[in-house]
């Protein structure tokens, strides 16, 4: 008598006898869409390919965003109008602490406060709270996932991973990582839930944890490009080498498998406007919806902080430990604060601090660092307490405290032989 | 259900009108989602579920797919098939279909078949399994309109039906 469910063999073989009655396969042509897919994934080819995909990808996000967009427009748009306009008719003027919080701190200039000529340095909710958002990082996150929109509907990413599953897997990743981390890129909450399709539960612990210290967001990455394009490279090599790094030694530590994964690599296909723009709308509507009220909220709260002296007590109290292990200012806790909230957030916060000249480029470039790595935005917090569990959870916490303070002592360790920290 | 990369957001966007990501990738889709459907003048809900290889769950992924089959026994189950992968979409369908669920088998991706060169007899495959199969091109809309037609027709079928139909006697000497 059968038994009911089938083995996996007698499953198999009543497939096979179905599809010889039913599939015939015909004599196959190797097109040119064959052609570009062998030419993207043999290393000798592909890797140049990779390169100048993601050129082009960098290029566009940075000629489109941070030129047309933000230095072409909306620099001067905040600058020069909406903050003059807001410093004149808002009621109570500098010294004034409504005002300070909601248009122009102001800062100390020989003794005297004066009022802030950009909306950085203001830091007001209405002021460098809009200017954030909307200003930098609105069209940041827009090129961003337009670009990404494309080599995902394209079909490219899954190349990608096949490209550098060999450089994966000495992490105890596989290609597929790409995919996580690409995502991540834009925003690591979808990066997190795209760990899912991993078989392993070390596996989605190394990758959770590897993405929220060490890939920055698009609205991050958007503001940095806006304050420090030339010190991008050195940012972008010290987080891969942090990534790469810690990936290797969390892999060696972290008890569990990390088996193979199979993964399909779909045909090439044209990409339909219809679906990039539905995506590009989902994606930036949820930007707008979930970020701008935690950047506005997050402005007031650090405002407050420096109204009620707050950051100055804090400034003071961990300057000392700020200054002997990762060699930044003690006034950098203030966008540390706010990095709490939103990374983009505090990339402004710091760009505010640059303004006034209390940091070399090197205190700079490590705050910058710092910022990436130190803690995952609140939102992406809470969503990792939702994916693992709580062993996994305070792993993710032990192991960001260790890679921080190791990392970012290790890069005023570099600075300090190198001269420049 | 189907397998990871073969259209089923494509499908449920496109037989609910909602908005679930669609990418050419597979695991795109991580979890479920749930819309509603015109079905001969009724409301009927639909759920997308991330791709499965089989009911065996491997990830979190197929965990959550195989969760919603498991809760929803009185459902009429799609099955996304990539028509250049039959075979092993045909696994995934057997599994769903041995457990007693009505089934529609769903051809997608039959204009990649078509330049591959790969032939489908669906009157056979039909006459076989015994459920309704449909060949469509889901992100044309190719098919749609005859799938949504045949989801009433779907019946459960015995495994026993299929074998006999497939002309095998051999089950006998793998069953014992």
């Amino acid at each position: 008598m059968l038994k009911v469910p089938l083995s996996v063999d007698e499953r198999w073989n009543l497939i096979d006898r179905i599809s010889k009655q039913t599939v015939e396969f015909g004599a196959r042509k190797h097109t040119l869409k064959d052609a570009i897919a062998e030419l993207t994934v043999k290393p000798l080819t592909g890797i140049p390919v990779a390169i100048a995909v993601l050129y082009g990808f960098w290029s566009f996000f940075v000629d489109f965003a941070g030129t047309l967009f933000t230095d072409g427009f909306m620099v001067r748009l905040f600058d020069e109008h909406w903050l003059p306009w807001l410093q004149s008719v808002f009621p109570g003027g500098l010294g004034n602490p409504f005002y300070a919080l909601m248009v122009d701190a102001g800062h100390i200039e020989n003794g005297v406060l004066v009022a802030s000529d950009n909306c950085l340095e203001s830091f007001g909710v209405l002021t460098s709270g809009f200017f954030v958002p909307f200003g930098v990082v609105l069209w940041a996150v827009l090129a961003f996932y337009l670009m990404f929109a494309l080599l995902e509907d394209v079909g490219y990413l899954p190349r990608l991973a096949v490209l550098v599953d060999t450089v994966l897997h000495k992490i105890g990743l596989h290609g597929y990582a790409i995919v996580p981390t690409f995502l991540a890129l834009g925003c690591n909450i979808p990066g997190v839930t795209a760990t899912r399709p991993l078989e392993t539960r070390k596996q989605r612990f190394l990758m959770i944890t590897l993405l929220s210290v060490f890939v920055p967001c698009g609205a991050q990455i958007g503001i940095m490009q806006d304050l420090v394009p030339e010190l991008m490279g050195w940012i972008f090599l010290t987080l891969v080498i942090g990534y790469l790094g810690f990936g290797f030694i969390l892999n060696k530590i972290v008890p569990g498998k990390s088996p193979e994964i199979i993964m399909d690599v779909p045909p090439y296909r044209m990409p339909m406007m219809k679906n990039i723009v539905s995506k590009l709308w989902i994606r930036t509507s949820r930007f707008l919806l979930v970020a701008v009220p935690f950047v506005l909220l997050g402005c007031l709260i650090v405002g407050l902080m420096y109204l009620t002296g707050a950051m100055d007590w804090l400034a003071t109290v961990l300057g000392s430990f700020l200054m002997s292990w990762f060699g930044v200012p003690g006034e950098t806790v203030s966008p540390l604060i706010a990095g709490f909230l939103r990374k983009d957030l505090a990339v402004g916060v710091l760009g505010g601090l640059m303004e006034q000249g209390i940091m070399t480029t090197f205190q700079v470039f490590t705050s910058v660092v710092l910022l990436c790595i130190y803690f995952p935005c609140l939102a992406t917090f809470a969503l990792m307490l939702k994916e693992e569990n709580w062993k996994e959870f305070l792993g993710s916490i032990a192991s960001l405290v260790a890679m921080v303070l190791v990392y970012g002592g290790l890069i005023h360790l570099v600075g300090v032989m190198l001269g420049v920290a | 259900m189907g397998h990871p990369n073969v259209g089923k957001s494509v499908f449920f966007n496109r037989l609910t009108g909602a908005k679930v990501f669609e990418s050419n990738y597979p695991g795109t889709t991580v979890d479920f989602t749930k819309g509603w459907m015109h079905l001969g003048g009724e409301d009927v809900e639909l759920i997308d579920v991330p791709g499965a290889f089989s009911l065996e769950p491997k990830d979190l992924a197929e965990e959550v797919a195989v969760k919603m089959l498991e809760e929803n026994r009185d459902s009429v189950v799609i099955c996304v098939l990539d028509a250049t992968k039959v075979e092993r979409g045909l696994y995934l369908a057997l599994e769903i279909i041995e457990r007693g669920y009505p089934v529609v088998v769903a051809l997608n991706m039959w204009d990649v078949a078509e330049d591959k060169n790969i032939r489908i007899d669906v009157e056979k495959l039909e006459r076989i399994l015994g459920v309704p199969v449909v060949p469509t091109i889901a992100i044309s809309g190719e098919g749609f309109k005859e799938l949504v037609s045949k989801i009433k027709e779907a019946t459960p079928v015995k495994i026993e039906k299929i074998i006999e139909n497939a002309g095998g006697v051999e089950s006998a000497a793998v069953s014992g």
